[in-house]
């Protein structure tokens, strides 16, 4: 793989990936000092918009009609791998989701009467750092540092949040599952680390392009594969491995911690940028696996949505049935497979953002989640309904949506590399999935509203809260309807990845039989 | 005649959706109705002059627009209308007037949001007959279900109709699945035989996929992808479950359009036959046997029926099956036929199915007991209903007659067998059409909803009168139509391989 980078000397006037980590760092700062309370939420707003503002200067210095790294910055440190940071077009998404979806659980925290929780917004501005951080950097060991503070930081959000006694479980699950993983993660990091020193006689290092350099022996990549496959499988999260979501997503009092878990494909993104370029052969070997896995978890969790009541258990298996399907597209390997992979996971995360957010609205008015118990909300709250279905509108890959283009290309790639049949599962299992969102959004929307409920009045929505579900609105529709810009920012991210693969892949199914 | 300097079919596209807008802008949700009834008419302008500057003399796609959509993948927003599709676009809109009149007083809840709704399923529609993008075409064949599922779970008439939607949406998105794979298959096919990268040389273009020859075992394939597609929405034996459950679920003025608009047998027309055409004609039989199970099992159906709405429903199943007879027999007279017969159901299954509605909302019910002696007090709702039902079977001087004549003669010709047994379809259609009517319309009235019920009001007779004026002169002069769609039907024909 070719690791052109251009420095940010060229390109920008300031080191724009080094602002986008350190103004959330200082926001925390801010909010810590800042005296009283009058001040702390605009300065919070204040904050995320300007990262916002960063962000988007970041799309416009981005060229992406170029295969190079770009906005490099190195920084030699003491004991430590050096700082290394430098984005292609997968970053520039992944900063820019970052960016929006931070600034709407700010503008979350008003409605949930959070705003004058210093150590609430304080922490989101923490999780945005890390979270940018791991977006930029090129060092694995960072990235899997960074991921630790960012699950730790999560932690205190479901902590300090937490009221009623479940939470205590779910809780406890959440810290055990995060747990392993990371240690997986580390482990596999490590591993990675070492077999470099080996090969270079003692030199240390994580730094990605210096990885890359030092093939890693056939009968160690396996290890390695799993080790950080199922690391980052945990927290996706990957069937089988997704046991801890619904009861976090039922019993975490907030939608925040499931915003930033869920919402940020993290995991997607690490496995693109760091195991699919270190261990090329050992995922060759093992991808058929994958994906069948990914296919048995489509519909097991599309199977276990539609049995649910409880409208934040449904939206966590749903959320287990797209990324197996997200999986299946990683897994085609090829280019398009890859574009619409990540284009998808983007996708997603900002329609699950959305159903998190539109749910918590509704829990704020009815006290309860239990679809039986909801219904009738369309007339008093159209706005937020109308968020709620677009939502998951996008993650059926309805036209007009951002999902429809990369479902698209998703299914085009699998059809190529998996055979047509398999995507035909896949894609049937997404009419699963249309099954239980629109069973969900009838159920709660549009069903007549239950006698036993009907004393409680449902206030109209606030200006806030149709900010954010206008949004979340503008956002999926704007991107679906004009999907060329992100493409393009696409465009040559996956150059190098596709090169790799090039050649190894199997030719099965439909065009094996056009030939 | 010259083609406009303008984008006149996305005007007709996009007028809708820009008039669903308006309906937000307005400070007060009464205007909604007059809002949308004016953008409506609007387009019905514009489809007008399509069809005036629609070239007879020419067999090939008209006012067609290219931009680039997705460059990475080729796919582009291509439409065009040709012979086969021009004559839809008024059609279309002018159903949709009729939908949004005969909505005008009987939806009290949400005006805004259904008139929104309405007029962007209209505009998904026409961009289904416009489409020659295989994929822009899939664009708004799955766009159709948002608004669809709104219309049916929001204002829907039965108790059931929140099911009802999303058993429609559930099935419609299934039978998607095949429809891309088989668009798909034709795009991989196409980059296959090229040679090169496979991203770059996919293509989704309709032309260019028609001047594509397909090996054959592929041809089975796509034909079969694309067969069970189309099959779903059309309705097709055994695919049809959802069109009875939405007909007396949905508001009827949606099962008009449901029923009205077979879009499932235009795409039939469209892409199945001309983009497998071999695989087309060795499974004629296939086509033709569904057709005669269609005509008998729908004609049968009707016949057992107590509900209107629900016979309506399962009359036009038959319709539809005497449509894929028609296509089966791959010629002119039976394209012709098919195409003319299509046309005519959106005048005739539409309107029908709105003045069902109409005596809905004065009876209460659409039951054949709750019913009788309707023409007594009903008399120009009855008329209207005779004159439909008269060119649903097909009688002479209306529009039903030149196009079952066609249909029937081109079946006797290629499948004497089918050909006949669809003609006892037709008989069976007008048993089950005549005693309905006579015992819903005619005898003794028992029902007081009946007795205090008053007759059509002006609105709902312009949309009569209209409809009807239509179904006269498209069986007294049918030679417009057949002299609009020839050239198209022609080289519909040239593209089969010789038998």
């Amino acid at each position: 793989m070719g690791m052109n980078e251009i420095h940010w000397t060229v390109q920008s006037a300031y080191p724009v990936l080094a602002t986008l980590q350190l103004l959330p760092l200082a926001a925390v700062v801010v909010l810590l000092l800042l005296r009283g309370r009058r001040l702390l939420y605009p300065a919070a707003v204040g904050m995320a918009l300007l990262e916002l503002l960063l962000a988007g200067d970041l799309f416009r210095l981005f060229d992406a009609t170029s295969s190079s790294l770009q906005l490099a910055e190195r920084l030699p440190l003491l004991f430590f791998p050096d700082y290394h940071a430098a984005v292609d077009g997968m970053s520039v998404l992944f900063i820019l989701l970052t960016a929006i979806i931070s600034l709407l659980v700010v503008l979350y925290a008003k409605v949930k009467r959070l705003e004058n929780s210093r150590a609430f917004l304080a922490t989101v501005f923490a999780i945005q750092a890390t979270l940018q951080g791991m977006f930029v950097t090129r060092d694995l060991l960072w990235f899997t540092l960074l991921s630790a503070v960012e699950l730790g930081l999560i932690a205190y959000l479901l902590l300090r949040l937490a009221k009623a006694p479940q939470d205590e479980s779910a809780m406890r699950r959440y810290l055990q599952f995060m747990g392993i993983g990371l240690l997986l993660l580390l482990a596999g990091t490590f591993l990675l680390g070492w077999n470099y020193a080996n090969a270079s006689g003692g030199q240390w290092s994580f730094d990605l392009h210096e990885l890359t350099q030092q093939a890693v022996p056939l009968e160690i990549q396996s290890v390695i594969f799993f080790l950080l496959f199922y690391g980052l499988g945990i927290r996706i999260p990957l069937f089988p491995l997704h046991g801890w979501l619904p009861l976090v997503a039922e019993h975490g009092t907030v939608a925040v911690a499931g915003v930033f878990l869920l919402g940020l494909k993290t995991g997607v993104y690490a496995l693109v940028r760091f195991v699919f370029p270190l261990l090329p052969e050992a995922i060759l070997r093992w991808h058929i696996w994958v994906a069948a896995f990914a296919l048995a978890g489509i519909f097991y969790a599309a199977t276990l949505a539609l049995m649910q009541d409880n409208l934040r258990r449904l939206l966590a298996f749903a959320v287990i049935s797209h990324t197996s399907l997200l999986v299946i597209g990683l897994f085609s390997l090829s280019q398009t497979a890859l574009q619409g992979s990540i284009l998808l996971s983007t996708s997603f995360g900002t329609a699950t953002a959305g159903l998190l957010f539109m749910s918590g609205f509704v829990y704020r008015r009815t006290r309860t989640l239990i679809m039986p118990r909801l219904g009738g909300l369309f007339g008093h709250l159209p706005v937020i309904g109308t968020a709620f279905l677009v939502a998951g509108l996008s993650i059926i890959g309805m036209p007009g949506t951002p999902g429809f283009d990369a479902v698209h290309l998703v299914l085009e790639a699998a059809i190529q590399e998996f055979g047509a049949m398999v995507t035909i599962a896949a894609a049937l299992g997404n009419v699963a999935a249309a099954a239980f969102l629109l069973r969900a959004f009838q159920g709660a929307f549009l069903a007549p509203r239950p006698e036993s409920e009907s004393a409680i009045e449902i206030e109209p929505p606030t200006r806030r809260e149709r900010v954010i579900a206008g949004l979340i609105i503008l956002v999926l529709l704007g991107t679906g309807f004009y999907s060329q810009p992100w493409l393009a920012l696409l465009g040559h991210s996956f150059d190098g990845l596709a090169e790799l693969y090039a050649g190894t892949l199997h030719n099965g199914g439909i065009p094996a039989a056009a030939q | 005649m010259p083609e406009p300097g303008y984008p006149l079919l996305s005007l007709v596209i996009m007028t809708l959706p820009l008039g669903a807008g308006l309906i937000w802008l307005a400070p007060n949700p009464a205007r909604a109705r007059w809002i949308a009834l004016l953008t409506a008419l609007l387009d019905l302008a514009f489809t007008l002059l399509i069809v005036v500057r629609f070239d007879h003399a020419s067999g090939d796609f008209q006012f067609v627009e290219q931009h680039a959509w997705i460059p990475s993948l080729n796919i582009k927003y291509l439409i065009g209308v040709d012979g086969m599709s021009v004559l839809f676009l008024p059609l279309t809109v002018l159903l949709f007037i009729g939908v949004i009149l005969a909505s005008w007083t009987s939806v009290r809840s949400l005006p805004r949001l259904y008139f929104s709704l309405l007029l962007i399923l209209e505009s998904a529609t026409l961009g289904i007959f416009c489409a020659l993008d295989t994929i822009l075409f899939f664009l708004f064949w799955e766009l159709t279900l948002v608004p669809t599922f709104f219309l049916i779970s929001l204002w829907g008439i039965g108790p059931h109709r929140r099911y009802a939607a999303v058993k429609y949406t559930l099935m419609m998105l299934t039978g998607g699945v095949p429809l891309l794979f088989g668009f798909l298959l034709l795009g991989f096919n196409h980059a296959g035989t090229s040679g090169g990268a496979m991203t770059d040389k996919l293509v989704f273009s309709y032309p260019e996929l028609l001047a594509a020859p397909l090996p054959a075992e592929l041809q089975t394939a796509v034909f079969f992808l694309l067969l069970l597609g189309f099959a779903v929405k059309a309705p097709v034996f055994p695919l049809h479950t959802w069109l009875p459950t939405v007909a007396m679920e949905g508001p009827a003025a949606i099962a008009a359009i449901m029923t009205g608009l077979k879009l499932g047998a235009y795409g039939l027309i469209r892409f199945t036959v001309p983009l497998a055409p071999a695989a087309a004609q060795e499974f004629h039989w296939l086509l033709a046997g569904l057709g005669v199970v269609g005509i008998l099992y729908g004609a049968l159906m009707a016949l057992s029926q107590t509900n209107l709405r629900r016979m309506l429903a399962f009359s036009s199943l038959s319709h539809v099956g005497l449509v894929l007879l028609g296509i089966s027999a791959f010629t002119l007279q039976g394209i012709q036929g098919a195409l003319f017969q299509l046309l005519n159901f959106t005048i005739v299954a539409g309107g029908i199915f709105l003045l069902s509605g109409f005596l809905h909302h004065r009876v209460g019910s659409t039951d054949v007991v709750s019913l009788g002696g309707v023409a007594q007090r009903m008399p120009l709702l009855s008329a209207g209903f005779f004159l439909f039902g008269l060119a649903g079977m097909g009688v002479p001087g209306t529009s039903g007659f030149p196009a079952e004549f066609l249909l029937i003669l081109s079946a006797l010709d290629t499948h004497t067998g089918a050909g006949l047994a669809a003609l006892a379809g037709i008989i069976l259609g007008a048993a089950w059409f005549l005693g309905m009517f006579r015992r819903a319309f005619l005898g003794p009235m028992h029902n007081t909803a009946v007795i205090e019920a008053v007759d059509l009001r002006r609105r709902e007779l312009a949309i009569m009168l209209v409809l009807g004026t239509l179904i006269l002169a498209g069986g007294l002069f049918p030679n417009g139509v057949l002299e609009m769609t020839r050239l198209a039907s022609e080289s519909w024909v040239e593209n089969l391989p010789p038998r």
